[in-house]
C-alpha cells in the first residue's frame, strides 16, 4: 500500500462525526405498525436459469435515468419479484405517458432473426407469422419483437396502437430488467400455462419500464395494457393487446419455435 | 435487546416474516454506518439522521426484494445514499470534514494502530484539507473507501457505479489528492 493510502487509513481513525443518533426505536416505532414486508414469489424449478420472468417491448436501458420520485417509492409495495423482473403495486403510480412510441429496433426477416438472437424466435401457429418483426441487438441475446397489426379477433391496442405486440428475449441473461409499476385497480394473476409458469397483469392501465437497480428513466417510462407474461424455457415472452386472458393463453400456448 | 452474537442472515430472514424487534437488531448493527454515510454525502447530521432513518425504513419495506444470502451492508448502504441524495440538492451549505485533537482517536478505536500511532496532528489537518479541497466525485470515493472503510462492493453500492469504475475513480482521486498536498507544500 503506498504511503498516502496508508496515512488516509490512519486518519479515518481521527475524523470526527456528528454522534450517531440512536435509530433502532424510531424505525421500530415506524415499522410497528406496517405488514410484514412479504413479497409474493413465482418458485421456478430450475433455479436461476428458469428464474426470470420479464418481458420486452419498447426500450433498451441507455438512458439516464433517476430515482423514482419519494412519493412514488415511498408507496410502492411488491406484489411479485423475479430475477429478471419485479412487479410492484403503487398507491401513486407515475404519472401516464399518453402515447407510447414504438422503438422497436431494426427491421428483420424471421430467418435473419433467428441468426441474430441467442434464442429461437417463438411464432404463434394460432396467428401465423407477424406482419412486421424488429430484433434489437443492444439487449444481452437479442430482443425480437412481432407486431400484428388490428383485425378482427386482435382490436387497436391503445397504447401502442397495433393489434398484439409480442416480446421475446432470454431472461436469464438480464437479471432484474424489467420493472412493472401497477395501481390497486390492476390485477395480478399467476397462472401455469402447459407447466409453464405466467403471470397475467389486466383490469387498469399499468406502468412498465427498463432500468438498473429500480431506477426509472423518464423516457423509458411506458403505459401498457392487457400483458401475459410467459416463460417458455429460457425465453421471456411478454404478449400485450386488448385480449382477455383466455385469447392471451391460447396465443402462449401456440407459440412454436420459428 | 437479545445479547447475543448477531446472526445476521437469520434476523433478515425473521425480518422478511415481520418481525421488527429482528429487524431493530440489524438497525442498531448498521446504524453507525448508515448515519456516517449519509452524513458524508449530505454534509448535514439532521438531513443524514433523516436519511438514514427513511433509508431503514424504506430498506424493511423492500426487503422481500433483498436475496437470501446476499451481502447486506452494500444494499442497505446503496438505499441510504439514494435518501441522502435525494436531500442534498435541498440542503445548505456541507459541514466539512473535521479531525480531533491531537492524541483523540474514535470512540471505537480502542487500540491505536501503528499507522494513526505515526500521523501526526498536523498531518491530519492537513491531510483532511487536501481531501476536502477534491472535487466531490474525487473526495466521494476517498472517504467512501479509507475514511469510512468501506468495501469496494459497498462503494460501489454508495457510488452508484460499478467496482471496475470504484477502482479507477479512487486512483484519480489519489492522484490528484497528491497534487493537493505537492501544491499545498505536504
Amino acid at each position: 500500500m503506498a504511503e498516502l493510502e496508508r496515512e488516509l487509513w490512519a486518519l479515518g481513525r481521527y475524523v470526527e462525526y456528528p454522534p450517531t443518533p440512536a435509530l433502532d426505536r424510531p424505525v421500530r416505532e415506524r415499522l410497528a405498525l406496517e405488514p410484514a414486508p412479504r413479497r409474493p414469489r413465482l418458485v421456478w424449478p430450475r433455479g436461476r436459469r428458469a428464474a426470470a420472468l420479464a418481458g420486452v417491448v419498447v426500450l433498451g436501458a441507455g438512458a439516464t435515468a433517476y430515482a423514482a420520485s419519494e412519493s412514488v417509492r415511498d408507496a410502492i409495495r411488491d406484489v411479485l419479484g423475479l430475477e429478471g423482473a419485479t412487479i410492484q403495486r403503487s398507491d401513486y403510480p407515475p404519472p401516464a405517458p399518453t402515447q407510447r412510441r414504438l422503438a422497436l429496433g431494426e427491421p428483420a426477416s424471421l430467418a435473419g432473426a433467428s441468426r441474430a438472437l441467442a434464442f429461437a424466435p417463438l411464432v404463434p401457429s394460432e396467428l401465423g407469422d407477424p406482419d412486421r418483426l424488429f430484433v434489437r441487438r443492444s439487449v444481452r441475446g437479442g430482443e425480437l419483437s412481432l407486431v400484428y397489426l388490428p383485425r378482427p379477433g386482435l382490436p387497436r391496442t391503445a397504447t401502442t396502437g397495433v393489434g398484439l405486440l409480442i416480446g421475446e428475449f432470454r431472461g436469464d441473461l438480464l437479471g432484474e430488467y424489467l420493472h412493472k409499476i401497477v395501481g390497486d385497480a390492476t390485477r395480478v394473476e399467476r397462472l401455469r400455462i402447459d407447466g409453464s409458469r405466467a403471470a397475467w397483469i389486466a383490469g387498469a392501465p399499468h406502468f412498465f419500464f427498463y432500468g438498473d437497480r429500480g431506477t426509472i428513466a423518464e423516457s423509458e417510462l411506458q403505459l401498457a395494457e392487457n400483458v401475459l407474461l410467459v416463460e417458455r424455457d429460457d425465453v421471456l415472452v411478454r404478449i400485450e393487446g386488448a385480449l382477455g386472458r383466455a385469447a392471451a393463453v391460447r396465443i402462449a400456448r401456440s407459440l412454436r419455435p420459428s | 435487546m437479545e445479547d447475543r452474537p448477531l446472526d445476521e442472515p437469520a434476523l433478515i430472514e425473521r425480518a422478511k416474516r415481520g418481525d421488527v424487534a429482528a429487524y431493530e437488531r440489524i438497525v442498531s448493527e448498521h446504524q453507525t454506518i448508515a448515519f456516517r454515510t449519509a452524513w458524508t454525502i449530505t454534509g448535514s447530521a439532521a438531513d443524514a439522521e433523516e436519511a438514514a432513518q427513511d433509508a431503514f425504513v424504506n430498506a424493511y419495506r423492500a426487503l422481500g426484494r433483498f436475496r437470501s444470502g446476499a451481502p447486506f451492508r452494500p444494499w442497505l448502504l446503496r438505499i441510504v445514499a439514494n435518501e441522502a441524495r435525494n436531500r442534498r440538492s435541498a440542503a445548505g451549505r456541507r459541514q466539512r470534514l473535521a479531525v480531533r485533537a491531537a492524541g483523540e482517536r474514535r470512540e471505537d478505536d480502542a487500540v491505536p494502530s501503528p499507522e494513526s500511532a505515526l500521523l501526526g496532528s498536523e498531518r491530519r489537518r492537513e491531510l483532511l484539507a487536501a481531501v476536502e479541497r477534491l472535487g466531490e466525485a474525487d473526495r466521494e470515493v476517498i472517504v467512501c473507501r479509507h475514511l469510512l472503510e468501506l468495501s469496494e462492493a459497498e462503494t460501489a453500492a454508495v457510488l452508484g457505479v460499478r467496482r471496475g469504475t470504484v477502482k479507477s475513480r479512487l486512483s484519480r482521486g489519489l492522484a490528484r489528492l497528491r497534487g493537493e498536498l505537492e501544491a499545498g507544500g505536504g
